[in-house]
């Protein structure tokens, strides 16, 4: 992609876009409108208490720089713990729709002028208290469906055109940290608990274990699916610098250990496109790509390489790979928010 | 109206049972001189030339408030005080006397007997007294794992027959419904046997052997292929339990 610039050739193709936040930014999402449009992120921010903010940003590619839409700012209670757009991208809308996890789960409608809170979803009807949601997924093939991960090892699955709940599991036997759809009716999460479990909405009496980290109760901090694969899953350990790959044909044996970062490793996701790639990034500062082999092939006893490397200066707490714009991945540096270009 | 079931002592001649228009103005009488207080000297001093009054104190106690009191309301309940009545058992549960304490001139017997009688039967007075004792219905989902001792191959052909005659020999799986029917379907097909990875783990070259041909790759992309996967996952995780 060759931007057209007036300045010398020579810086003629940007690749590394950077916008400097006022507060930490935690929380990113990548909107869902497809090229032509630019990149859109949305940014929460992690400031500890109750007054925290969410923006959205946009690549401008001629300006050469990431530019704000302060219509689109608005106060969120508590840090986001996850922001979402909405799968599938309405060509002729003038609105998107942004969710948002804290202590509830939120749905914001974005005009381009205003934004406006559409619906509180949360977790319990009658008493006060409400469990923190960690995270939570939007379900690519049926977007009704929003699943969320709470500390209360619950993991709820809403109708969200309905305002209510579709179904509450008690997932795991501690917090659930992170939630991810396979598919319509399937989806999986990981826990203070140390396993990965696989629901099906079919058959809720029953939950399949597909991993468990070697050492009893470990944390699992992460999970990602491949949606362009559905047989692969990656997830993160507490404190650790692996990238667990696991096959969920072949289950509690995964099927590779990414061990090139130098310190814990923050967050994880997969190539919307691409079936092998993936890209994590830690506190080492370095955001890795690399090609998981395919079944069959050999690995050296080293372990796998990352087939691209990139160094941000400092720990990397998110990263994002945008589903409709394959060539961008966004990563959140304490109060920067960059854009790379794959 | 007895309510002498708590009296441990049967006394001879102490009347049960409703209570005649003469008891009824001899028990009113005796509170309008003495007050509505200290009842048990009522049955002693509710007499009057020709009778006495032959009932135990708790029986005058409760006729007086449930009955004689001049501030009760008598009439029919009202649609105020029906949906009054609903939202407060929905928050207080089964605690007629706060419940009446919120219904001025209803006494907590009458809420109750009102509740019991007309209420409680509503279908949607039920769902939400049910909905509040037991919120949504959530579900807890029996972690299984699935054995990895379990390796099979298309190499290995007795072995892959063998399994499948297990799985013939064991019809019933003792799970849900769902499964039951599941595993019917499965058995006839025994579709995927053939396509299961091998992993051998070992040695130092880690080689992953993957058994699968290209079929496979498409059933698992498209939601038809998951079903059977997960099939076949539940299956496997029962029999090895066994």
């Amino acid at each position: 992609m060759e931007s057209s610039t007036q300045e010398s050739p020579a810086t003629a193709t940007k690749n590394t876009y950077t916008f400097d936040s006022p507060h930490p930014v935690y929380a990113m999402a990548f909107s869902s409108l497809p090229a032509p449009s630019p990149p859109r992120l949305a940014l929460g921010s992690f400031i500890e208490g109750y007054a925290n903010r969410v923006d959205v940003v946009t690549l401008d590619e001629e300006a050469r720089s990431l530019r704000p839409e302060p219509s689109s700012s608005f106060d969120h209670p508590y840090p986001p713990t996850k922001l979402m757009f909405h799968p599938w991208s309405l060509p002729n809308s003038p609105f998107s729709l942004l969710a948002s996890s804290s202590e509830f789960l939120r749905l914001w409608r974005l005009d381009s002028s205003s934004v406006e809170l559409r619906s509180i979803l949360g977790n319990s009807k009658s008493s006060e208290f409400c469990a923190p949601i960690t995270s939570f997924d939007w379900n690519d093939a049926e977007p009704r469906r929003i699943g969320t991960s709470s500390i209360d090892t619950t993991c709820t699955v809403w109708d969200i055109e309905r305002g209510a709940i579709e179904t509450q599991l008690i997932a795991h036997d501690k917090e659930v940290y992170d939630i991810a759809w396979g598919d319509a009716g399937v989806f999986a999460s990981v826990s203070a608990d140390g396993s990965v479990r696989i629901f099906d909405l079919r058959d809720k009496e029953h939950s399949t274990i597909v991993y468990e980290s070697p050492r009893p109760d470990t944390p699992l901090l992460r999970l990602a699916w491949n949606k362009t694969d559905l047989r692969y899953m990656a997830t993160i350990l507490m404190d650790s610098n692996r990238v667990v790959i696991i096959d969920i044909r072949t289950p509690t044996v995964p099927v590779a250990e990414l061990q090139r970062h130098h310190a814990s490793v923050n967050a994880v996701a997969w190539a919307p496109q691409a079936a092998r790639h993936i890209c994590s990034a830690g506190d080492d500062g370095q955001a890795l790509l690399w090609e998981v082999p395919a079944a069959g092939a050999t690995v050296s006893p080293d372990g796998i390489d990352p087939a691209l490397c990139y160094t941000a200066g400092a720990e990397i707490n998110q990263l994002q790979w945008s589903a409709t714009h394959p060539d961008w991945i966004g990563i959140a540096l304490a109060n920067k928010v960059q854009l790379l270009r794959v | 109206m007895s309510f002498d079931s708590t009296n441990g002592t049967k006394q001879p001649g102490i009347r049960k049972g409703a209570w005649t228009v003469e008891e009824d103005a001899l028990l009113r009488r005796c509170v309008e001189k003495y007050g509505a207080k200290e009842w048990r000297h009522v049955p002693q001093r509710a007499v009057s030339i020709n009778e006495g009054l032959n009932r135990c104190r708790k029986s005058c106690r409760l006729r007086w408030l449930n009955y004689l009191s001049p501030g009760i309301n008598r009439g029919s309940f009202g649609e105020d005080e029906a949906d009054l009545i609903v939202r407060l058992h929905k928050l207080l549960g089964n605690r007629w006397s706060l419940i009446a304490g919120r219904l001025p001139g209803r006494t907590a017997n009458d809420v109750k007997n009102y509740w019991n009688s007309h209420l409680s039967k509503k279908p949607d007075v039920r769902d939400h007294g049910e909905r509040s004792k037991r919120g949504n219905i959530v579900f807890k989902p029996r972690p299984q794992t699935i054995p990895t001792t379990w390796i099979w191959s298309r190499d290995q052909p007795s072995s892959a027959s063998e399994i499948r005659q297990e799985k013939t020999q064991v019809p019933e799986i003792p799970s849900s419904e769902n499964h039951r029917t599941r595993v019917d379907t499965q058995i006839i097909g025994v579709p995927n046997v053939e396509n299961v990875i091998t992993k051998e783990m070992q040695t130092d070259n880690r080689v992953i052997q993957d058994l699968e041909d290209n079929k496979d790759d498409e059933s698992l992309a498209g939601v038809g292929g998951w079903d059977d996967l997960l099939r076949d996952i539940n299956l496997w995780g029962d029999l090895g339990a066994i």
